[in-house]
């Protein structure tokens, strides 16, 4: 019978000391007992004796000690007295009956005890299942904790482990790409987990299947397939070959153990095959909005051209020459707005790649609004749009064509949508640890259901006629404010209209030159 | 003799469209479709005068301009103008700061075309001698040799950066000058990444010279790029 030891536990023989106060407690009860009872009732003091000694003595200890109080009764108190010589047939019965009641009480201990401690172990394995489990559970990554089933599995079988991990779904066990080990493996043992992976079922010794092997390979096994394989090393030979024949128990709990890491991949697997798909679905659905909005916009102004750039070739004789200089002026115009739209829609597409670089530099707002104003005059012979910039602006860490060109979308948009006389206003303030350059306007404003969607890819206030082609600018200009690690909101203005506000991030100047007069 | 311009320009129709229009305006066109060509027309106009201008399209299938630019500039002063589509910022400025006399974004106007070789024409042999020491529209007269700047007959006082910074401008009247020329004319080679000055003295400028200096009519900006006084003749 092996004996758990524990190194920080005292000897076993220590915390038998209860067994030997009992027998002394029983043995001074006797000597007193002597001669006021007889000898079948002080008889029945070893019995109690040895059967309350045997509740803290292992299972030999308790019949040894059964069998020498025996011998000692007998000795001490069976006439004739101080002899191992018994004389009386009765005595020869009673020490006989004595005997025996000793050794049942012993046996019935030692299985009492392996029955407990077989239930004991049950109910840690069935605790370590449920927190491995419980774990697993709550992981978002499974692949996270397949150091912890090693060092479970570790603890559990008392051998060295090795794991790998299939980390896509689709991948074979031999793909190192694909997989993620956790300890070391040879080739041999590298080919065992292929094999282990590919049929799904366990090998080596205690399997029936390569009984020779010296290590146990348990399969990770989710549903129909197995994603991973573990290798209990060293467990075919030796003591621990004896502790994997007692029973299969310890290979049923490990594979548990592995068969709940198998079901969690899989299902991350699923969620993550899912959660692809779904965003392929939307990536696509957002292309294929794109590129209906860009046709519809294309269209337009490419009608526009291409009506007056016919009418030219086909009618030039028969137009008179005012008529020629519209239609040519018409091309033109058209053409700046195809432009426009390309401009946008090219960089809407460059921001929204990963890794974009912007070409940031040190700029003032003020420049920046000039250049966006002397570019506008042409579409603004009536001189709506002003400026108005408070002094004493920090300068934008930014890049200044994205800038501009995020204020002429907003200052394009501001005149298309509102009333042919009202001002248009650039303001340029600071709050706080921010720059807002905000663009003002004095038209019909935007219904609340839409404030949140018109930085959404084209999408557009209600369809008013004659109006056209700013659904890329404004999501344009959001991804231009977000690049710079700003952003661009809509306010409804008090008296009516809308103002769009891009809140800059204000970034620590360098020094101004030393001889900055 | 006709002014002969040297177009590198790989699109088929807007090389052929550019030629009209230049045609019609009087000059010689020699149209190249990609620097290998371009180098050979150039070498081969070498013999007779050489070219007065080019007009070099950024994005060609045979490398980037900066070759062509450099044999160029090898034997004389050429002038040169960037056409670029808005993609090729980092190229385009590269090549100005090269040397390149100009530049226009795609698509542009043959009136917008025009201008700009006409004054790229006006400052040619501006490095070996300054073309341009006077400047006067819209009542601002500068005169760089005297160091004298009015503003509607009134003396302007300036300080002696930002003068050097209106000077330096003004000798390029019409053209475009980067942030790293500006820089390292004004200042010095090694504050060529200082853009921040420019942007404190050209606001000073801008109080002193412009009536509403939050819409500049004289010292405009050109985003990314640099700055331009605007063109003196009308």
């Amino acid at each position: 019978m092996e004996q758990p030891t524990r190194p920080s536990s005292p000897a076993p023989w220590l915390r038998t000391w209860p067994a030997w106060v009992v027998w002394l407690a029983g043995a001074c009860a006797m000597v007193w007992l002597d001669g006021r009872v007889d000898l079948a009732n002080l008889a029945m003091l070893v019995v109690l004796s040895s059967a309350l000694a045997s509740l803290w003595l292992p299972g030999w200890g308790s019949a040894l000690a059964g069998a020498a109080a025996v011998l000692a009764f007998n000795w001490a108190f069976v006439p004739p007295r101080h002899t191992f010589s018994v004389d009386l047939h009765q005595h020869v019965l009673l020490l006989g009956a004595m005997l025996v009641v000793n050794g049942i009480i012993s046996a019935l201990m030692v299985r009492q005890r392996r029955l407990a401690r077989a239930a004991h172990h049950h109910a840690a394995r069935e605790a370590g299942l449920r927190s491995w489990g419980d774990t697993l559970r709550d992981a978002a990554d499974p692949l996270a904790h397949t150091g912890t089933l090693a060092e479970t599995l570790a603890s559990v079988a008392a051998v060295p482990v090795a794991l790998i991990v299939l980390t896509r779904g689709d991948a074979p066990a031999t793909d190192p790409e694909a997989t993620l080990q956790v300890g070391e493996l040879d080739a041999d043992q590298r080919a065992g987990v292929a094999l282990c992976v590919r049929q799904g079922q366990a090998l080596g010794p205690g399997t029936g299947r390569h009984e020779e092997q010296p290590d146990l390979y348990l399969p990770l096994r989710g549903r129909g397939r197995a994603l991973g394989a573990a290798v209990l090393r060293g467990l075919g030979d030796g003591p621990a070959r004896a502790g994997l024949a007692e029973g299969s128990a310890l290979r049923v709990h490990a594979q548990a153990l592995c068969d709940q890491m198998g079901l969690a991949l899989q299902r991350s697997f699923a969620t993550r095959e899912q959660q692809q798909a779904r965003e392929l679905a939307q990536e696509q659905g957002v292309r294929n909005t794109l590129l209906a909005a860009i046709s519809h916009d294309y269209r337009t102004p490419l009608a526009s051209i291409m009506g007056a750039a016919s009418s030219l070739e086909t009618q030039a004789e028969r137009l008179s020459p005012e008529q020629r200089r519209k239609l040519a002026a018409g091309i033109v115009e058209e053409s700046a707005r195809l432009s426009r739209l390309t401009d946008n829609t090219l960089q809407l597409a460059r921001l929204g790649a990963p890794g974009v670089e912007l070409r940031c530099d040190w700029e003032s707002a003020e420049e920046i609004v000039g250049a966006v104003l002397r570019r506008m005059r042409q579409r603004d012979p009536a001189r709506r749009v002003r400026a108005r910039l408070e002094p004493g602006l920090p300068l934008l860490w930014c890049d200044a064509m994205l800038m501009s060109q995020l204020l002429e979308n907003l200052v394009d948009n501001a005149l298309k949508y509102s009333p042919p006389e009202a001002p248009v206003e650039i303001l340029v303030r600071r709050a706080a640890a921010q720059v807002v350059l905000a663009v003002r306007d004095r038209g019909s404003g935007i219904a609340p259901a839409w404030r949140a969607r018109v930085f959404e890819v084209f999408q557009r206030g209600d369809e008013t006629p004659g109006s056209r082609g700013a659904g890329v600018g404004l999501a344009v200009c959001r991804a231009i404010a977000r690049a710079h690690g700003g952003e661009l909101t809509l306010r409804a203005r008090g008296h009516g209209g809308s103002s769009f506000e891009c809140a800059m991030p204000v970034r620590e100047a360098p020094a101004p030159p030393e001889d900055a007069a | 003799m006709s002014l002969r311009i040297l177009l590198v320009e790989d699109d088929r129709e807007l090389r052929a469209t550019l030629r009209e229009a230049l045609s019609v305006e009087g000059y010689a066109v020699l149209p190249a479709a990609s620097l290998a060509d371009a180098h050979a027309l150039a070498l081969q106009a070498e013999r007779d005068g050489g070219v007065d201008l080019v007009l070099l399209d950024l994005g060609l299938p045979d490398g980037d301009g900066e070759t062509l630019l450099a044999t160029l500039r090898a034997r004389r002063a050429v002038p040169l103008i960037v056409i670029s589509a808005r993609q090729a910022e980092g190229q385009k400025v590269r090549l100005l700061d090269a040397g390149a006399d100009d530049y226009l974004v795609k698509p542009f106007g043959i009136g917008e075309l025009l201008a700009r070789m006409r004054v790229a024409l006006r400052h040619r042999g501006t490095t070996a001698q300054p073309a341009v020491t006077r400047y006067r529209h819209d009542g601002l007269e500068v005169d760089i040799a005297a160091h004298r700047v009015r503003l509607d007959g009134d003396d302007v006082h300036l300080t002696p950066k930002e003068f050097k910074l209106l000077a330096r401008l003004v000798r390029h009247a019409g053209q475009v000058v980067t942030h790293r020329q500006l820089l390292a004319d004004v200042w010095g080679a090694e504050f060529t990444e200082q853009t921040h000055y420019l942007r404190l003295y050209m606001g000073q400028l801008r109080a002193k010279l412009e009536p509403e200096p939050a819409e500049p009519r004289r010292l405009l900006t050109e985003p990314g790029v640099g700055y331009r006084i605007v063109d003196a003749t009308p």
